[in-house]
């Protein structure tokens, strides 16, 4: 009864463009960014339950936010834009490797150690050189064809990170580890400042995003996924509009690469980006939500509890069930939900908010 | 029907001898089918021109020629003063060739009004940068544009379903979205494609006035292609006829009629 | 002449393993041309039926039945699985999603992956199991002609000549019997063959248990070579630049574009390899996927599409 829209008039049509229109929902996101920023930082610090240990923090918090954009980045290509693409994992593993170089400067070109939140940047920029390249090809070839180029580009950086030694500044062991965390002067280490870190990028590039999809360029690549040939022949140009698409999504998931590198995972190898990291990602836009932003932060949640769920659960029931078995039954899970998602609700997660929500706006009264 | 509206509408209309399109022999192959079969004609500025002709006779490839996204082998196609050979359909688009389709080709994802929306993407300038940020150029944009629409969709009073997703809307009002999608766009010349295929009769009342209002108001110049031959001989200033490919007649609705190639071709001739 | 003779080695060697690529492409390209899904599933059918094989063949030796019978009831065991598995499939992924584009069937198919692989390894466990069915061991070639003569390996020729019957059985099928006619009709349009009484249940049935009896021939052969583990999923990602370069609706693409990618692969990992790194053929073949996409959109075989609107 307190969901209803009544009485809230629109008289401009800015006012009835914004991202939300309806006042309810925007205090509800207010609440969210004001929990997230304040309250959450303050039961880390003092550690309330459940921040007893940095467990939650580490382990589930943490990897929710930065998957969370690089969902984005994915949703923006393969939801938005129609271009299915399974080398998203490359495309965080330049991010990463390229923040890498620039952070620790690269002695070559005499570039001196770059600022921490700079060498991110340019690691998403790098990402998104490399997505155009190889979107590329998506001018001529549409689809299946298409998912298999993005493949090219899955095994081909998997295998130049692995044996190009620059990239890793020559480390005999192959592995790299992310340069001193320093932002603005401020050295970054604990958990919590990780997270504010984590989800300051979140916040802003999902903003981004957002005006993105819902503007002029946004239209382009939906009209293009829906009927690329009518879209061209109202004057949208396929090259802008695709490779647009693949240097957006290239840079998010690029950014994304460098902050999992830097805040997740500290030190890192190759594998850590590998073609499950890009399976991955699909599944957690198709589960979500195709073509929507707030599709990519469902699928990355349940994506990221499912595994940690059927680890607890089974322990809680008092049934031990080894790790092996838990990843394979993962598996079937994962498959299955893709199957049942594509079959009775292609667009994810995500719609069956947005009925909820209908449905909220009627309640108590059906019609 | 509206044949009377149609025909004392048409008489108020500034139908000029200027020629906005001409199209000289062309002949358009796919492998060993020849579609078109060196066919000329000329649409002139601000009439309502008909292609009319079986099924299979080369109405629709007529189209895709003149709005560049099929490539004819021989022939030119002359649009404003300007001939051409080869172009893309987007740059077709940014010289003010729009368009509607047989099977309605709409943004199925999206709703009404970005669909329209689409329309305006050439108009609008504001670059990538301010539009992630979605204020100054890109929201000023946004609004005038956004304007614009509404007029459209005044115009073709579909206000009720401005923020209903295509997918789910009636055929019937589908096309009416893609003519407003095509109308967003300012055409110099509209191309539309059977825009009466599949409607009941109030529907295409309604199309027609839409047509014929269109052509009044706005001034744009309109090339059809209709089955509905009532329809075509009430709303079109002239017809040209196609039949397997090659162009059999052309000219005003009545001449058209009593030619007997055309008369032949519709009805069968017996060997 | 000894520069000629490694080339040919080396060649040689390639273009059998390419027959094998080839034999995992032509599953992919029976379930394209006969349904328009681009099966990403084909890997883990290979898996599952090697597992199937391996475990089955290994529990029968246990319980003393003599090699031969034991090889034939292993295979019958893993072909019914096989069929388990396309009827699961059928009914469960690809029935509901009939008249789909072909992006979400290829998702789904994505999703079906996972499940054959969780199951598959739930089932027959998730370890490496050496199979022995053919000979591995190796004949020298032309000895007269080059010093030291050519290795060529056993087994790659037996999964040579296995692939190429498989080959022509198949496209024989395709060509001259009503079921492949009925197969083409239905990848060309779901509800256009539907309306005309095709079963596309069946029809769709009798593909996916073919593809998988194709990817038992392949977990067979590859079985023997490597041993049954979890990376024999990765054949299939190599057998997709093989349908790239082939084109996804020609049988004898798939074979070109599988000898093209074994020999193009090993000879780069030779004679390119020593300067630009080792393991390219990690990628070769999917930059050579792209390169011929950049010239021929359709592959080297694929029917060229009119686009209409």
């Amino acid at each position: 009864m307190l969901y209803r829209e009544t009485g809230q008039f629109k008289t401009s049509y800015a006012n009835d463009m914004v991202i939300f229109p309806i006042r309810q929902d925007r205090i509800g996101v207010y609440l969210l960014l004001g929990f997230a920023f304040i309250v959450l930082p303050l039961m880390m610090a003092f550690h309330v339950a459940p921040f007893r240990t940095d467990y939650f923090l580490l382990a589930i918090l943490l990897p929710f936010l930065i998957l969370s954009l690089a969902a984005i980045g994915v949703n923006i290509l393969v939801g938005y834009c129609g271009q299915i693409s399974l080398g998203s994992g490359a495309f965080m593993a330049i991010g990463a490797y390229m923040a890498y170089k620039f952070g620790t400067g690269i002695s070559e070109i005499g570039l001196p150690p770059m600022p921490i939140v700079i060498a991110i940047l340019l690691g998403g920029l790098s990402a998104a050189f490399f997505g155009v390249l190889f979107g590329l090809p998506s001018l001529r070839i549409k689809g299946l064809y298409l998912a298999v180029a993005t493949l090219a580009a899955q095994f081909f950086f998997d295998w130049v990170f692995l044996r190009v030694k620059w990239f890793t500044n020559y480390a005999p062991s192959g592995s790299v580890s992310a340069p001193e965390l320093k932002f603005f002067g401020y050295l970054i280490a604990t958990p919590v400042e990780k997270y504010m870190v984590a989800l300051s990028f979140l916040t802003l590039f999902a903003l981004v995003a957002k005006n993105l999809v819902r503007g002029n360029i946004g239209r382009q690549w939906m009209a293009i996924r829906d009927m690329d040939i009518a879209a061209e022949l109202m004057g949208i140009r396929p090259l802008v509009a695709k490779l647009s698409a693949f240097a957006v999504s290239s840079f998010i998931i690029g950014i994304a690469g460098a902050l999992w590198a830097f805040l997740r995972l500290g030190t890192w190898e190759p594998l850590a980006f590998d073609i499950n990291r890009s399976l991955e990602l699909l599944f957690m836009v198709i589960i979500g939500g195709l073509g929507s932003i707030l599709g990519s932060f469902l699928g990355a949640a349940f994506i990221l509890m499912l595994p940690i769920f059927l680890t607890v659960l089974p322990a809680e029931l008092g049934v031990p069930i080894t790790t092996e078995t838990v990843s394979h039954l993962q598996n079937v899970i994962f498959g299955a939900m893709i199957c049942f998602i594509l079959i009775k609700e292609p667009l994810g997660f995500a719609r069956l908010w947005q009925i909820g929500k209908e449905k909220l706006r009627m309640w108590p009264f059906p019609y | 029907m509206s044949a009377t509206a149609a025909i004392n509408s048409a008489d108020t209309r500034a139908v000029t001898n200027e020629v906005l399109l001409a199209v000289e022999n062309v002949t358009l192959r796919f492998g060993g089918v020849t579609a078109i079969n060196g066919v000329s004609f000329d649409i002139r500025k601000g009439e309502i021109r008909a292609i009319i002709g079986p099924n299979g006779a080369g109405k629709t490839s007529m189209l895709n020629c003149i709005n560049g996204f099929y490539h004819p082998q021989e022939g030119r196609i002359t649009y404003k003063g300007e001939t051409r050979q080869r172009m893309r359909p987007h740059v077709a688009a940014s010289q003010g060739i729009a368009r509607t389709f047989q099977n309605v080709a709409l943004f199925n994802g999206m709703t009404t009004l970005d669909n329209i929306m689409t329309g305006r993407t050439l108009k609008m300038s504001a670059n990538i940068f301010w539009q992630m940020l979605r204020l100054g150029p890109a929201l000023a944009d946004e609004i005038k544009h956004r304007e614009y629409c509404e007029e459209i969709i005044d115009f073709l009073e579909i206000e009720a379903i401005r923020k209903t997703p295509v997918g789910r809307l009636p055929y019937g009002l589908q096309k009416r979205v893609e003519l407003a999608r095509a109308l967003a766009m300012q055409p110099d010349l509209l191309l539309l494609d059977e825009p009466m295929a599949g409607m009941n009769l109030e529907e295409k009342q309604d199309m027609c006035r839409f047509i014929i209002d269109v052509n009044k108001t706005f001034g744009t110049t309109i090339a059809l292609i209709e089955h509905d031959m009532g329809v075509v001989m009430d709303l079109s200033d002239r017809v040209v006829v196609l039949e397997y490919g090659r162009k059999i007649a052309d000219g005003t609705p009545d001449e058209v009629k009593s030619d007997q190639k055309v008369i032949d071709a519709y009805l069968g001739v017996s060997h | 002449m000894q520069e000629l003779g490694s080339f040919l080695e080396v060649l040689i060697s390639g273009l059998l393993a390419g027959v094998l690529y080839s034999l995992v492409a032509l599953g992919f390209v029976l379930i394209f041309k006969a349904s328009g899904v681009f099966n990403f599933a084909q890997g883990a059918m290979v898996l599952l039926a090697g597992l199937a094989l391996v475990r089955s063949l290994d529990f029968l030796a246990h319980h003393g039945f003599p090699g031969w019978l034991a090889i034939v009831l292993g295979f019958v065991f893993a072909g019914l699985v096989m069929a388990l598995c396309a009827f699961f499939v059928q009914r469960y992924v690809l029935g509901p999603l009939i008249n789909q584009n072909a992006l979400t069937m290829f998702m789904a198919t994505i999703g079906a992956t996972f499940v054959i692989e969780g199951v598959a390894q739930f089932a027959f466990g998730s370890e490496v199991y050496p199979l022995r069915l053919f000979p591995t061991d190796a004949w020298i070639a032309g000895e007269g002609l080059f010093p030291g003569g050519i290795l060529i390996n056993k087994l790659d020729v037996w999964g040579g000549v296995i692939a190429g019957l498989l080959v022509i059985a198949l496209a024989m099928f395709f060509q001259y019997t009503k079921t492949g006619r009925a197969l083409r009709a239905v990848a060309d349009d779901h509800a256009a063959a539907q309306s005309v009484g095709i079963p596309i249940d069946w029809i769709w049935f009798v593909v996916w248990l073919v593809a998988g009896l194709v990817a038992l021939v392949a977990a067979a052969i590859w079985g023997t070579k490597l041993g049954v583990q979890f990376s024999i999923t990765f054949l299939a990602l190599k057998a997709l630049p093989v349908l790239i370069i082939g084109g996804f609706t020609s049988v004898p693409g798939a074979i070109i574009g599988g000898l093209i990618v074994g020999a193009g692969e090993k000879l780069a990992e030779v004679y390119l390899g020593p300067f630009i790194g080792g393991g390219i053929e990690y990628w070769f073949a999917y930059v050579l996927a792209l390169a011929v996409l950049m010239v021929r959109p359709q592959g080297l075989y694929g029917e060229k599409i009119i686009e209409r609107i």
